[in-house]
């Protein structure tokens, strides 16, 4: 394959910061250079080059082989190109991402695609709590940009979520899309329990809800335009990893209540 | 030196237009027939920039396959003297004729590196229960409406480069056969994608040349061309068989488009014109200093 390949050199006893490495990154700076890039947690630690077995040339796409869960932040702040990932990550993949791809073949931690503005994330295993959510410090969870995730996310996913899509194969944990200002999660499995704690705007779209906060009302039964539209936009951007298209009626649950209840959950109608 | 097609004697002159800003709109519904309602009200009252502040057409009608939400759908086009003069054309019959058409949705229907508000306005009709939805570089709103909702997105495309005013005058001896080979002509035209005729049925029997005897009257009747005033007036173009006549006006998003839609018209005149009393084509020009854009017939044919 062209491009940088870094390939983990063993299992690493310490955490490994990846934040910032991306190929517009890297093909800017030597192969000198890049082997002594940081990826420690603090000052002066680990150097890219002692983690990383580090092969190809810098170009578009850089390749991770051999990753773990120990690898933070991969694809942090991306911005152009292609990542792609053999192996599970560890937490904060995409991170403030506002452009480009990440691809993951593995699972991937928490807060995946927090503070996302942008681009395309596509894990092919698991997501752990927080998917698209926020961190302290923040004020909205993911801002744009779409993840894919072909297995399940945990808790919380979307918090604080202000756009974008995060679409997900399996289910979804507790609190899915709690404080949710808006932007769509759409969980091909089913909507785990209690989702939607505080959402103002926003949708959650799935064939079924596992239980409702008392703050939520059955809208009754509608056939929607815009979800016509996202269908087909997700269809045409996405392919195969699109979700299938919803049925024509859908029961429409607003929320929550307890705030402006502008939010949604639309599941198919009976 | 004047050219015969077919028995159609065909003028060595041109047709002098404009260079506009335009637009296209995407008009879906639950069918083909409230799409086409909704854009034709849309679209009305849309002939002259002059008098009706935009010039409008339908351009096309999509199949559910071209349209953002798979229903079917209507492109309309719009026309202007600029951008922000078709900013309140678009509001007022967007808001009064496509939101308010059972089941209508409304999508942008112009790829362009400039954008005009479509939804902007219309969106505050929600009176707060709007939200919104980006997909993409898209953002479509959804106005809660008593149908259910309204989706608009949030702009559309908009082009400077646009033309307006290509035009042919068909000249005959017989008022009905005239007006049916207009009508031919005007469905060849229909056939071109990015233009619009603008005029009733897409035809205009009121030509008008610049300016008037009365103060205030930016234009007035081509008295020229009017067959009834022949040999009173001091220059009249009709010969002694005119008995009528009747302009076709096309606006186009792009140069290329015009001369394809004055192209196809002119040869629908050619092909049927001469057994329906057509007699002639001639052009509409004010010689050549005030339109950027000449199609020269000779060139078309």
């Amino acid at each position: 394959m062209s491009g940088l390949t870094l390939r983990l050199k063993a299992p690493a006893s310490e955490r490994i910061n990846l934040d910032g490495v991306t190929p517009a990154k890297l093909a800017a700076l030597s192969g000198h250079e890049i082997a002594k890039l940081n990826v420690g947690i603090d000052k002066g630690g680990l150097a890219l080059g002692d983690a990383f077995d580090i092969s190809g040339s810098a170009s578009e796409t850089l390749t991770i082989e051999g990753a773990g869960p120990n690898l933070d932040f991969v694809g942090g702040g991306l911005d152009s190109g292609t990542i792609r990932v053999v192996g599970d990550v560890g937490s904060y993949a995409g991170r403030k991402m506002a452009r480009g791809k990440l691809e993951i073949r593995g699972n991937a931690g928490h807060y995946l695609a927090s503070g996302a503005t942008g681009g395309f994330i596509h894990v092919s295993g698991n997501a752990g709590d927080n998917a698209g959510g926020f961190i302290p410090g923040d004020r909205f969870g993911m801002l744009g940009g779409v993840a894919v995730v072909g297995g399940n996310v945990g808790a919380r996913a979307g918090e604080k979520m202000r756009r974008g899509t995060i679409i997900v194969k399996g289910k979804t944990g507790e609190g899915a899309g709690t404080r949710m200002i808006g932007g769509t999660i759409w969980a091909e499995g089913g909507i785990g329990p209690l989702p939607g704690f505080m959402m103002r705007r926003g949708t959650l779209l799935g064939p079924s809800v596992e239980s409702l906060l008392p703050t939520f009302i059955d809208c009754g039964k509608h056939d929607l335009v815009i979800v016509r539209v996202m269908s087909r936009y997700f269809k045409s951007t996405l392919g195969d990893l699109a979700p299938a298209a919803m049925p024509l009626f859908v029961r429409k649950i607003g929320g929550d209540l307890a705030t402006i209840g502008r939010g949604e959950i639309l599941l198919p109608a009976a | 030196m004047s050219k015969t097609v077919n028995g159609v004697e065909i003028d060595d002159t041109f047709a002098e237009a404009f260079g506009m800003t335009g637009t296209g709109i995407i008009i879906t519904a639950d069918s083909l027939k409230w799409a086409r309602i909704a854009a034709t009200v849309a679209t009305g009252f849309g002939t002259s920039v002059i008098g009706a502040g935009a010039e409008c057409g339908i351009d096309r009608e999509l199949s559910p396959d071209d349209t953002p939400d798979g229903r079917p759908g209507v492109r309309i086009l719009m026309f202007g003297f600029s951008p922000d003069a078709l900013v309140p054309q678009i509001r007022n019959r967007i808001g009064q004729c496509v939101l308010t058409s059972p089941g209508s949705a409304c999508y942008a229907g112009l790829k362009a590196p400039q954008s005009i508000g479509l939804g902007k306005a219309p969106r505050y009709f929600g009176d707060g229960f709007q939200t919104a939805k980006k997909l993409g570089q898209s953002r479509y709103w959804r106005v809660p409406v008593m149908d259910g909702e309204f989706v608009i997105e949030e702009e559309t495309g908009v082009t400077t480069d646009a033309v307006g005013g290509g035009n042919m005058l068909i000249l005959g001896n017989d008022r009905a056969g005239l007006l049916e080979t207009a009508e031919a002509a005007v469905e060849a035209i229909a056939k071109v994608d990015d233009v619009i005729t603008p005029f009733p049925g897409g035809i205009v029997r009121s030509g008008s040349k610049v300016g008037a005897k009365y103060s205030g009257m930016f234009a007035s009747t081509n008295d020229a061309f009017c067959p009834t005033l022949r040999g009173t007036v001091k220059k009249s173009e009709l010969g002694p068989d005119t008995l009528a006549v009747l302009e076709i006006v096309i606006d186009g998003l792009t140069s290329k488009a015009v001369a394809d839609a004055m192209r196809a018209g002119l040869k629908a005149v050619t092909d049927t014109g001469a057994k329906r009393g057509v007699t002639r084509v001639t052009a509409g020009n004010y010689g050549g200093k005030l339109g950027q854009h000449h199609y020269h017939l000779k060139d078309l044919i």
